[in-house]
């Protein structure tokens, strides 16, 4: 009887010695895992930051004028181009006539549409 | 112990043993017996639950990981100093980590190659120079201080033997020049030691929140934009571009000429260092008949239908005060303020009283310096003593010197309702508990604003016109004051204005320093030729920008709204 626990707690013994032996593996393991990941969010952290500063910088009113003026055939927005939406046809207040396409813009301003302009090479 | 005879068997002599070993010693191995099954049975119980817990661990909740994750706690990126936004979220200010590299000169295999080639990949590097340093005896070099990602990338790409990086952090002003002078900038320590950063220094030091301004970055781009042009082509020597939120007093855009690039700030001359919008004080001139003019509406010694004899020159002490779009005739007092004429205004700023006139510029703070989150605030100069003539002149704006952005402040004031804001460089979220002190009545703001347009439809300033957006303002022409007097030939010229007049949104002022008139303005360098027309052009771009709807001007209820008559009638029959 005392032989047969002894080797049923040998048995245990070993088993378990096994499983906390693989356990601290893992836990290793997961905690190499831990630190790699969290080096790897600080250099991703980082590495947003500067995109962020790099954003900004090419964000410069400066440099988006030129490249506007260079490639694209839009003119600065001025008073004739703005409207309410309660300006807008059926919402309940359709006085505002709409501009068929071809009509000239507003008189007042030299503003013509962008579109009727032949775009620049780039 | 007694042997039993062996015919017995050993059937007898078990007996005789479990008969032997009786009365104490059996009591002793039973207790030992005992006590050893506990200690057993107790090792068991331990062994078995320390069993069932590892059991517990390694199989059943062996995939409870994510709990175990949330208590590790995730490093985050620390910039060490918080960076600096506009109110919209676009960064101005911000601290990035940086390579600097660095030689090991024993290291260096060939330092004629890696001279040649380092000077190929980064700017600025002399390969001679470099080469005598590589070939020095020295176990250190720094070869270029704060690399850019890109440039890092290039070295490593040689792939020189005895080159090292060093990280540092370093101050990066994404727009450069454009906030120069709001967001300042840091030392080599990285401490603040000009504007926002040094006001803030302690704060942007010790938090990795960002620090979110009042500054519209587009709309001071526009005002830059147009400052300097107006700049230009007037040649004058410094611009000072403001537009304040006039219900709020937050400072969208500031602007003052000639700056600089924060960052190298050690290039720039003191000159351009120098913020002329709050550190500069400045005899405004005639934009003062503003104060003046409401003060006296306000306290009720002049109204829209008094006017003021404006024959003929003052003559005090040895001052003469002069028109200088002369009429030579009795002026309302919308005239006075739509001809800017300095003896109506005299005469008006009298009629108040020394008193009355000083305590309602004390009200709009002119007497202190402007409570603005800045390190580089300048104290107003006002005189010692306070007599007539002081304030006679003072009516029109020379004898008390004070910054721009006070200025801004306080003409936000008259047109707002009455209410003066304290101007801020730090984003409001709401106006609730922001209400200023009341300085004028509601009734007398709408006057001025009714008077302000009035100089844009037909007086001083109708150069500021924009279509839509109904510009109101002031236009100003102070002579500098120099050596030995005032020098009628250095103009400080400028335009405060605002719109849209029925329901003011924004302040915006334009202030050149020493402008020379040009064909275009026809040889004037007077505000209304030179500071309203770059109003004008910066209300226009930025009015759009910042969703203000137009206003039609020809509207009955506008025109009603705005509407003021500029006819004296009985007083002028009571003159003549």
């Amino acid at each position: 009887m005392i032989r047969r626990s002894t080797v049923l707690f040998l048995v245990l013994a070993a088993a378990i010695g096994f499983g906390l032996f693989k356990l601290t593996f893992e836990v290793q393991g997961l905690e190499t895992e831990l630190h790699r990941l969290n080096r790897a969010i600080l250099a991703e952290d980082e590495a947003i930051h500067v995109l962020d500063a790099e954003w900004s910088y090419l964000n410069e009113p400066t440099r988006l004028e030129a490249l506007a003026k260079r490639h694209l055939a839009l003119r600065t927005a001025n008073e004739t181009r703005m409207r309410t939406l309660a300006d807008l046809p059926g919402r309940g207040n359709d006085v505002v006539p709409v501009a068929k396409p071809g009509t000239p813009w507003p008189s007042g301003t030299d503003v013509q549409p962008a579109l009727t302009k032949s775009r620049p090479k780039p | 112990m007694r042997l039993g005879g062996a015919a017995h068997g050993p059937q007898l002599a078990a007996q005789d043993a479990r008969f032997e070993i009786d009365g104490s010693a059996k009591t002793a191995l039973e207790v030992g017996r005992n006590r050893l099954c506990l200690a057993g049975a107790l090792f068991a119980i331990a062994f078995l639950t320390i069993a069932a817990r590892a059991a517990d661990v390694m199989v059943i909740s062996g995939s409870g990981t994510e709990h175990a994750a949330s208590g590790a706690a995730a490093l985050a990126f620390d910039p060490e100093r918080a960076d600096i936004r506009d109110r919209n979220g676009e960064l101005l200010a911000t601290s990035l980590n940086t390579a600097s590299l660095y030689a090991d000169p024993q290291m260096v295999r060939d330092p004629g190659d890696a001279a040649r080639r380092l000077a190929q990949t980064l700017p600025d590097i002399d390969a001679t120079e470099l080469r005598a340093r590589l070939q020095s005896d020295k176990r250190f070099v720094w070869i270029h201080r704060n690399l850019t990602p890109r440039q890092q990338y290039a070295v490593n790409r040689l792939g020189l033997p005895g080159l090292s990086f060093q990280r540092e952090r370093r101050r990066v002003y994404t727009h450069g020049a454009l906030a120069a002078h709001i967001v300042g900038f840091t030392g080599v320590d990285n401490h603040g030691l000009a504007g926002i950063e040094r006001y803030f220094d302690e704060a942007l030091a010790g938090h990795a929140e960002p620090l979110d301004l009042s500054l519209d970055i587009r709309v001071q781009y526009v005002v830059r934009d147009e400052l300097s042009a107006a700049m230009r082509s007037f040649k004058a020597i410094g611009g000072i571009g403001v537009v304040m939120d006039a219900q709020s007093g937050e400072i969208i855009a500031m602007v003052s000429l000639p700056d600089f690039d924060p960052n190298h700030p050690g290039e720039a001359p003191a000159d351009a260092r120098f913020n002329r919008a709050t550190l500069g004080i400045y005899e405004m001139g005639s934009t003062f008949k503003i104060f003046t003019t409401a003060a006296a509406l306000d306290s009720g010694t002049a109204t829209l239908k008094s006017g003021y004899d404006a024959t003929n020159p003052i003559h005090i002490g040895r001052f003469t005060i002069e028109d200088y779009h002369a009429k030579r005739r009795w002026l309302s007092v919308p005239e006075i303020f739509m001809y800017s004429s300095n003896i109506g205004a005299a005469k008006m700023a009298l009629d108040l009283g020394v008193t009355n006139h000083r305590a309602f510029l004390d009200s709009l703070g002119f007497m202190r310096p402007a409570p603005l989150e800045l390190p580089e605030i300048g104290a107003p100069m006002a005189p010692h003593q306070w007599r007539e003539v002081n304030t006679m002149t003072i009516a029109f704006g020379h004898g008390l010197a004070v910054s721009p952005i006070q200025v801004v402040a306080a003409t936000a004031a008259m047109v707002n309702g009455g209410i003066l804001n304290p101007p801020t460089l730090i984003r409001r979220s709401g106006l609730e508990g922001q209400r200023g002190a009341r300085v004028i009545s509601p009734q007398t703001s709408a006057e001025m604003r009714k008077l302000m347009r009035l100089v844009v439809e037909q007086g001083t300033g109708k150069n500021a016109e924009v279509k839509g957006y109904l510009v109101g303002g002031k236009t100003g022409t102070a002579e500098k004051n120099g050596v030995g007097g005032y020098k009628s030939k250095a103009l400080l010229s400028s335009f405060i204005g605002t719109f849209p007049m029925t329901d003011p949104r924004y302040v915006v002022l334009v202030m050149l320093d020493e402008p020379k008139g040009t064909k275009e303005s026809a040889g004037y360098a007077t505000g209304g030729w030179v500071a309203a027309p770059a109003v004008s052009r910066i209300v226009q771009r930025i009015g759009p920008m910042l969703g203000v709807a137009p206003v039609d001007g020809d509207a009955p209820s506008v025109k009603k709204q705005l509407f003021v008559s500029t006819d004296p009638k009985a007083p002028r029959l009571a003159t003549y």
